[in-house]
């Protein structure tokens, strides 16, 4: 396809979500039908984008010589791509029920679908100003959509996520500059753009600038001692929550920091350093952190929240691991876990917007009542233990596979981190599905009195994820295979 | 043949998931079945459990040991694959037969529990997936069926509902977990280090690439033993048997602790001798510290289990000290030892159903849980009493009683070992454990038949109905003609371990 397709694919949502709240709808089903049609096109753009991949680079405009805002899908953009773009579409369906009962329906759909395209921007750039670029508007334009509803705690909350991100971003321009000084320019490639004639005895200089941008980068990823922010924005409506606090930021941050250690500074510069151990063991202390947190948390959304903290510590710990291997464990836990901590996610707010009961312990007993969403819930709970025959077994082993491989002292406790992790997981998950299932001889059904599965819309997304939940893990094959082809460039 | 082993596998998890789906679309959940649809579960439980059992059987001995089935690749390299060999065909006949059989006796017992078809739904599925985790062929299945196995029998212990069975359940589950995971950590080694994930007699264990990674191998391989001990109620992982499987309905205790417990020895033998090789730890830190901890574990449960009041709990804690007994045996990495240790743990499947099943009939005909309340019980109900004392002898190991037969193989391999003082601390630990086995199983037959001052002045007929006597019968007289003619099996066990060592 034409390469200019790609400046479509993002600023076709950009521009039709700013048209909501200026266009005279007649009723609020029109505007639905719009923002479900801008979205599943764009959608289809896209995929048909990445079926037939333009080779070429297209610039948008440059700012001086070599600095400019071009884009390009490589392989590792690509996944990102596919995950945002088979998302994007369900979770809109979903919100479309969901933000009934949260009202400023027109705002909410606008930045939402605003976001669409920043995030496809963050996979096509094609250098790390482009993202850099992409990375604040992402910033900025998920703000209100976490301080939708205008609540005291909203507010503080998207003032948290502000800070952190916009902070976040500074060190990741620290890290940028020296790339730019030390590097043969900010374009992305595969094996990183370091010049050794350039680096001479600066080695620790760029290493600690490195540090800097990994850890700016991960502020979105939520990594320890940065991940305050993310549970506190569990305040955001449940679609906010779980497409954007779940999958498109957050993964960003991860993507980012892929970006950051494979495509600029390279795999092979950090490989033994202090910087890779000083990420790794940060990353470590995040997976086991963000669990234990889950565990105390008793609000349903906040208690997911952790649990995104630690997993998306999974796939930071692929990155750190700086071998191709270690990258396709990262991209198959980004894969598998965007479709697991949505469904999951999906589900805590189905129970919410049915019944208003935020906080765990007043889910029990509600199985009988929502079989559906708590069939959906128990299957999202199991893949993220890792169960095999699920899609969060196989993103592990993947993962563990090149820990092991690394022989490195870290990656053996990094392996163990991951299964304390996985206990952790199924305490502070199978809790609540087994207290759903069996309130207990005295609990009184009559109390959940009106409470049924809600409607298609919000099923149809669950159905999907459940299906693609089970269908990752009983035939991995072809997906595993085409990440370690796409890890494989960067070694 | 590749047929018969997955309709073995999956007819009973299918009818299972069936019934409980049709459970949880009925309207009114809580009304109680009529006498009419009862008997028509009961009908239909008792089909499957048959039909499956027979195909199970009927393909762990019909086929040849080259029969694998590669149901679909989980992984690139890493298949879904049932293979038969000998140690399946042991451990897949013994389930059957007690699995039937309990289930039999539950159609009678569980009629006080209630919810009779959510607990044949998922007890049947159990069912399935313990004949996959016999017939696993590589470790990878044997992980996925092993955490099935965990997840399933969750409903059964937690069955009754009440507070303190779920409060079990979620301990029970996250004990399994925990060790399912610390199997896991030494799965990704073996993967690593081994040629082949199939299993092998004598294990896959590519010594070239091993050789400089034994240390973290070794510690793999550890936390292998204790993670897959859990399931045996292996210290210092044991405390959450006592606790969880009194509170399941007695049936569902009965096969918790004579064949769940079994699962966790099945997959200790897998690892060690199918896929590291017992030559690997032979002699290591690994060994010496598996046999401490069996040797523990054996001790500490007769200890409490001899202190215990709660009939079900004591009970409990004697699995906890006998399944440690099988463990030793293993640990001992000797063929008599092992050979012991596959006899008893087929012995103590009968033995320990058998005794539950008692437990059960007490719980059911007179609401008798504790040991004291026990006296007379013997006027009231001679032949379930009989029965039990039949299975206590056997447990004691008092010839020709079945364990007898087992005891003598463990403490002979122990023997002949060659590991030091282990070889004679280990038998007499065993004895003094014999011993402490019979002070808390006996006094309830002595104390039963001869009540003494607490003896009352007639004793009302308690005796069960057939559908739980008889099972209850099967199985005392298995313990008692196992002990008479145990040549077959001996040599069956036998053989099993001379192929591995």
């Amino acid at each position: 396809m034409n390469a200019g397709w790609m400046a479509f694919a993002i600023l076709f949502p950009i521009l039709g979500g700013v048209l909501i709240p200026l266009l005279p709808f007649g009723n609020r089903k029109q505007m639905l039908i719009y923002v479900e049609s801008v979205v599943l096109l764009n959608t289809l753009v896209t995929v048909n984008l990445l079926l037939h991949r333009p080779q070429e680079v297209f610039t948008a405009f440059r700012f001086t010589g070599y600095l400019s805002v071009s884009f390009h899908i490589d392989g590792l953009g690509s996944v990102f791509s596919w995950i945002v773009a088979l998302l994007w579409p369900l979770a809109t369906l979903y919100s479309f029920e969901y933000m009934k009962h949260e009202g400023h329906e027109k705002y909410f759909f606008m930045f939402y679908t605003v976001t669409y395209g920043i995030t496809l921007g963050i996979c096509f750039s094609a250098n790390l100003l482009s993202m850099y670029f992409f990375y604040e508007m992402l910033s900025l334009v998920t703000v209100p959509l976490v301080m939708h509803t205008l609540s005291r705690d909203a507010i503080l909350a998207s003032r948290t996520y502000l800070y952190y991100s916009i902070g976040g971003a500074a060190f990741a321009f620290i890290g940028m500059v020296f790339v730019l000084k030390y590097g043969s320019g900010l374009d992305f490639v595969p094996g990183g753009v370091l010049d050794e004639n350039l680096i001479g005895s600066n080695k620790n200089v760029l290493l600690l600038a490195f540090v800097l941008a990994f850890c700016g980068f991960s502020v979105k990823a939520a990594m320890f001692p940065f991940s305050k922010w993310l549970p506190k924005a569990g305040v955001a409506p449940t679609p906010v929550t779980a497409l954007l606090h779940a999958v498109a930021v957050v993964k960003a941050g991860a993507f980012a920091t892929m970006r950051v250690t494979y495509y600029s500074f390279g795999a092979d510069f950090l490989r033994g350093t202090w910087a890779q151990k000083v990420v790794l063991a940060l990353t470590i202390f995040t997976i086991v952190y963000g669990c234990s947190r889950a565990v105390k948390e008793t609000h349903g959304k906040r208690r997911l929240a952790w649990s995104t903290v630690s997993n998306l510590s999974y796939i930071l710990f692929g990155v750190a691991l700086m071998s191709p291997l270690g990258l396709a464990g990262a991209l198959c836990h980004m894969v598998f876990h965007a479709v697991m901590k949505i469904s999951a996610f999906f589900c805590a707010g189905a129970v919410m917007y049915k019944t208003g009961r935020d906080y765990v312990h007043e889910w029990d007993g509600l199985g009988r009542k929502m079989p559906k969403v708590f069939t959906a819930f128990t299957v999202s709970a199991f893949a993220l233990m890792g169960v095999p025959g699920l899609c969060g077994f196989i993103s592990k082993w993947q993962l563990v596979r090149a820990a092991i491989d690394s022989e490195s002292v870290l990656g053996y406790v990094g392996i163990g981190a991951l299964l304390i992790s996985a206990l952790l997981t199924a305490i502070y998950m199978l809790t609540v599905v087994i207290r759903a299932f069996y309130p207990g001889k005295s609990f009184d059904y009559s109390t959940l009195e009106g409470i049924e599965d809600p409607n298609w819309m919000m099923c149809l997304p669950l159905f999907c994820f459940t299906a693609a939940i089970v269908i990752f893990g009983i035939h991995s094959a072809p997906l595993v295979e085409a990440l370690t082809s796409i890890a494989s460039v960067v070694g | 043949m590749s047929v018969v082993i997955l309709l073995a596998i999956f007819l009973p998890i299918i009818a299972g998931t069936v019934s409980l789906v049709q459970l949880a679309g009925k309207k009114n959940k809580d009304e109680e079945p009529s006498q009419e649809q009862l008997t028509k579960l009961h009908y239909n439980v008792a089909r499957v459990l048959l039909i499956t059992a027979a195909l199970a059987i009927f393909a762990a001995w019909r086929s040849g040991s080259e029969n694998g089935v590669t149901l679909f690749y989980l992984m690139k390299d890493i298949p879904l694959y049932f293979h038969i060999d000998d140690v399946g065909r042991l451990f897949v006949t013994f389930i059957s037969i007690v699995w039937v059989l309990a289930g039999i006796y539950s159609f009678e017992y569980m009629k006080h529990e209630g919810k009779e078809q959510r607990f044949f739904g998922f007890y049947t599925i159990v069912f399935g997936v313990l004949i996959a985790l016999c017939f696993a062929g590589n470790v990878v299945t044997l992980y996925l069926f092993y955490e099935l196995m965990s997840l399933t029998t969750v409903p059964l212990v937690l069955h009754n509902g009440s507070r303190e069975s779920i409060m079990a359940a979620l301990k029970y589950l996250f004990y399994s977990m925990c060790g399912a995971y610390m199997g896991l950590f030494g799965i990704f080694f073996l993967y690593r280090y081994c040629d082949t994930l199939n299993f092998v007699a004598g294990g896959t264990l590519n010594t070239a690439l091993a050789s400089g990674n034994t240390k973290i191998l070794l510690f793999a391989v550890f936390m292998m033993l204790v993670g897959f001990g859990v399931k045996a109620g292996m210290f210092p992982m044991h405390a959450w048997l006592p606790t969880a499987h009194p509170v399941a309905p007695s049936p569902a205790s009965a096969v918790l602790s004579g064949i769940i417990v079994k699962c966790g020895v099945l997959s200790i033998i897998r690892v060690v001798y199918y896929m590291v090789g017992a030559d690997f730890i032979r002699g290591t830190w690994v060994q010496t510290a598996w046999m401490t901890l069996t040797l523990i574990t054996v001790f500490m449960g007769s200890l409490l289990a001899f202190k215990e009041k709660i009939f079900k709990k004591r009970l409990a804690y004697s699995t906890v000290s006998q399944a440690s007994y099988i463990l030793f045996g293993l640990a001992a990495l000797q063929p008599q030892a092992m050979t012991g240790a596959l006899l008893h743990s087929v012995f103590h499947a009968f033995i320990k159903s058998a005794l539950f099943m008692t437990a059960g009939v007490f719980i059911y005909k007179c609401h008798r849980t504790r040991v004291e309340e026990l006296p007379g019980v013997g006027r009231e109900m001679p032949k379930t009493i009989w029965c039990y004392t039949f299975a206590s002898l056997a447990l004691i190991g008092i010839p020709p009683a079945s364990g007898f037969i087992s005891k003598w193989y463990l403490a002979e391999g122990a023997l002949n070992a060659g590991i030091g003082a282990y070889g004679w601390i280990g038998p007499v630990v065993l004895l003094i454990s014999a011993l402490l086995t019979a002070g808390y199983l006996l006094p309830v037959t002595i104390k039963g038949f001869f009540p003494g001052d607490a003896a009352k002045e007639s004793y009302e007929n308690l005796e069960p109905s057939r559908l739980m006597l008889v099972p209850l019968a099967i199985l005392a007289a298995l313990t008692l003609l196992l002990g008479v003619f145990p040549n077959p099996l001996i040599s069956f066990a036998g053989k099993i371990a001379a192929s591995v060592m």
